[in-house]
């Protein structure tokens, strides 16, 4: 049961009661439809539904309206924008005359949590134009602002629509199909003899620097405009702001990101879906296991596959661990940032967190890249060792984070330093689409694991921490507290852990085990037919996310029938959340930017993907 | 067992200037505070009371290009980022020494793609490839003390200002595998004292 109170308290939310919604995802899509036509009768071109999941097609001149509409209707209420992105449909089988590009949105209602998705065609062919959400919506920005870079769709109103992950002089969209995904021929076959491998290593190139081109916002004649990053030892990673600056008081703070931008979706486009799964680890970095298992849970609605009970205890025991070692990083990090105790923190912080690894090495065999939740299960059971080991866990953690909170609530430094920095109202997060721990600070009681429970996160009895001052220390709070109620999880999960196979029986999906191929001439041609094509998902598109660390971590996938995912979209809530590093830092100290950027925990993998 | 117990009576060692250099060098390699992907996770775990970089002298990350010795690459180098490694690399001053950590650094990795440049070696001189995705702490320490007899093998004409990137090293004495680790020299030369 989620504590809706406070939350109502700070105006988040809900009139209605959040649990016993009658209603479905497509139900509300019904409900929606009906009422888009009561008002707007021209505006739906069409309705798909597809797993249980309803797309709406909306005429483009009448995105705003019905996007408003949905938006205000007290009943719908679908605040929550939770991805922005866009298809070349050139490849698609079966495209002939309808438009190139298709703008698709999913939206996810705060009063009942159901979801809804809106396409709407790009008009204007090759150089397409939809109108913006950013005046709905302004966290519509960035998501709005990749679309345009890496697919090339230009919306109409956006304030300052730009190239934001690939350098200002780039000279096409990746994400087009008809760009190959680029790279290098690797040679397989080297020995030390080879005359090239000589030239390895010492074919010194030029990196040309690229003019940045600054916001046009930025005031350089009244203020200071000051640079900060890409190279910082306080950004976490590889992110740039750009800071303008009146005195010492920051009057916007503008990240331009990118830096750390690999092309996973085109690399996702053009291998198998189950090969896809190692580039989940190394996103999020610091949640490989949530990622893995977002990555397979959308895979498997795809394809329509049931796991069995024990792979799916497994996956939960192991992502709430995930979390719990996502979280010791971000506080030994952020707290290093902001109350100057040195490596104190930061070093207890990891020895916890290598007890953790320990664990994943355990099972999977590393520990950060992880790749144990697959499509179908995982990987292989957990060794006899396991439960120990996670019994160490349950038994000194508490006592440790009881320690924790101790040291850093009776910290002045470090209350100083959070108290009331980096405020975000419950709107506010609703408007900039932020999610996970951050919009739970806020009073939003927005958590996936319990408002869509997945992977049976049903069955466990766990709290959502929420807080509703919405300032640096309540995300602390909130992270704090995530960790001892995840704990609660993972003991729960291994009290009940249920016996049986790890992976589905789906001959379609996952390969028979050895034994069976000895015996069965249709075990051998699955065998064959998965490790030669792959799983084949019916034609079809689907949204689904889970809750990592950070927040909704989300694939969109979108089969033309064939091996290979024709659009992989990876919604990451890195790069949602850090749009609010300009809101939060506004009128604050120049120093106080330091622990808004720690406060939001990004990860900048999951940031630029 | 220290220095103390290896001096002969006399108190005094003979040695070569570069050795010695070299030998002071190569246990105080500052590592700049650097850290680009999921490699940068186990560089700091490396950092940790577990691993303890400390142990081999580099454990004062410099958050300033200016005040480290050592660029560890450690992840995947986009387009729009390898103009400013190239500019941290500049902003170094002699003597520095680059370690390409994990695959990403070395060649690309997985990521064959538009985004990513294969290999960092493309842009700057790398003196050690460490192979693993991500490699784990040990692989970082390990190519550290690779690093180290390295610098124990370098010619101090080698370093002087502008003779780098002419004077590279063969390729084959810096890949960082067991097979062509060499057995470091003492670097200190010492008497035995007669018995």
């Amino acid at each position: 049961m989620i504590e809706t109170t406070q939350a109502q308290a700070a105006g988040a939310t809900p009139a209605a009661p959040l649990q016993n919604t009658p209603l479905t995802d497509t139900g509300i899509a019904a409900l929606a439809a009906e009422k888009i036509r009561a008002r707007l009768p021209d505006a739906i071109l069409g309705t798909y539904t597809y797993r249980g999941e309803t797309t709406l097609t909306i005429r483009p001149q009448d995105l705003l309206n019905v996007a408003r509409l949905l938006r205000e209707d007290a009943e719908l209420s679908f605040r929550h924008l939770a991805n922005v992105t866009s298809v070349d449909w050139s490849k698609y089988p079966g495209y002939s005359a309808r438009e190139r590009f298709t703008t698709v949105y999913q939206l996810l209602s705060t009063n009942s949590w159901r979801r809804i998705s809106l396409k709407v065609p790009a008009p204007g062919g090759d150089s397409p134009v939809v109108p913006s959400l950013t005046s709905l919506w302004p966290g519509a920005d960035w998501p709005e602002r990749e679309v345009y870079d890496l697919m090339g769709v230009r919306f109409d109103g956006h304030p300052d629509l730009r190239r934001i992950m690939m350098p200002h002089s780039w000279p096409n969209h990746p994400l087009r199909k008809e760009l190959p995904r680029g790279g290098e021929r690797v040679p397989f076959s080297m020995t030390w003899e080879d005359e090239e491998f000589e030239s390895f290593g010492k074919q010194i190139i030029e990196a040309r620097a690229v003019q940045q081109v600054p916001p046009k916002q930025a005031d350089a004649n009244k203020h200071m405009i000051l640079n900060m990053g890409p190279h910082h030892p306080s950004t976490h990673g590889v992110l740039r702001v750009i800071v303008e600056l009146d005195g010492e008081t920051v009057v916007a703070a503008y990240p331009d990101l990118g830096y750390l931008h690999s092309g996973f979706e085109k690399q996702g486009e053009t291998i198998r879906y189950k090969d896809f799964l190692p580039y989940t680890d190394r996103s999020d970095y610091l949640s490989s296991m949530c990622n893995n298992l977002c990555y397979s849970l959308a895979v498997e609605k795809l394809m329509g596959v049931e796991i069995p009970p024990r792979a799916q205890m497994l996956r939960v025991i192991l992502c709430e661990l995930q979390r719990i070692s996502s979280h010791l990083l971000w506080m030994g990090t952020h707290i290093m940032d902001a109350a100057g105790m040195s490596h104190a923190m930061l070093m207890y912080a990891f020895r916890e967190r290598e007890q953790l690894l320990d664990i994943f090495e355990l099972v999977s065999g590393a520990r950060l890249t992880t790749s144990y939740i697959r499509p179908g299960g995982v990987w292989r059971d957990v060794p006899p060792s396991f439960a120990e080991r996670v019994g160490d866990v349950l038994r000194t953690f508490p006592a440790k984070f009881d320690e924790y909170e101790k040291f850093m609530n009776d910290n002045p430094v470090w209350r100083a330093r959070t108290e009331g920095v980096g405020k975000l109202t419950a709107q506010q997060c609703l408007d900039l689409c932020i999610t996970g721990p951050m919009a739970r600070a806020s009073g939003i009681p927005m958590d996936y694991r319990k408002i869509r429970p997945y992977s049976g996160y049903e069955n466990f009895d766990f709290k959502v921490p929420m807080a509703t001052e919405g300032d640096t220390f309540a995300r602390y709070i909130v992270r704090l507290e995530e960790m001892r109620q995840s704990l609660r999880i993972v003991e729960q999960g291994m009290k009940n852990l249920p016996d049986g196979p790890v992976w589905s029986a789906d001959r379609k999906m996952v390969p028979p085990p050895r034994q069976e191929l000895d015996v069965s001439m249709e075990a051998v041609i699955h065998h064959f037919k998965l490790w030669t094509e792959g799983m084949t998902p019916p034609k079809g598109e689907i949204y689904e996310c889970g809750e990592s660390p950070r927040g909704e971590e989300g694939f969109y996938l979108v089969s033309d029938g064939s091996a290979i995912p024709y659009r992989l979209r990876f919604r990451t809530p890195s790069f949602h959340n850090l749009q609010a590093l300009n809101t939060m830092s506004k009128g604050r100290l120049v120093a106080d930017l330091v622990v808004n950027i720690g406060s939001v925990d990004i990860v900048l993998g999951d940031v630029d993907r | 067992m220290g220095l103390e117990e290896k001096l002969p009576d006399e108190g005094f060692v003979t040695t070569t200037l570069e050795k010695a250099i070299n030998w002071g060098r190569k246990y105080s390699i500052f590592p700049l505070t650097f850290g680009l992907a999921c490699c940068a996770i186990e560089q700091i775990a490396a950092g940790g009371s577990r691993f303890d970089i400390a142990r081999f002298g580099s454990e004062v990350f410099r958050a300033s290009p200016r005040q480290a010795d050592l660029l560890i690459v450690s992840g995947r180098v986009s387009q729009k980022m390898a103009p400013v490694i190239k500019r941290i690399y500049d902003q170094m001053l002699e003597p520095k020494w680059v370690i390409a950590m994990g695959i990403c650094a070395s060649a690309g990795g997985p990521f064959n793609n538009y985004a990513i440049v294969q290999g960092v070696d493309k842009i700057l001189p790398v003196d050690v490839y460490i192979p693993g995705c991500p490699p784990r702490p040990e692989s970082l320490l390990y190519g550290l003390t690779l690093l180290q007899q390295k610098i124990q093998h370098e010619r101090l004409r080698d370093r002087r200002y502008g003779q780098r990137s002419e004077a590279a090293r063969p390729l084959r004495e810096t890949v960082a595998s067991p097979k062509d680790a060499k057995v470091a020299e003492p670097a200190v030369r010492y008497e035995p004292k007669a018995r």
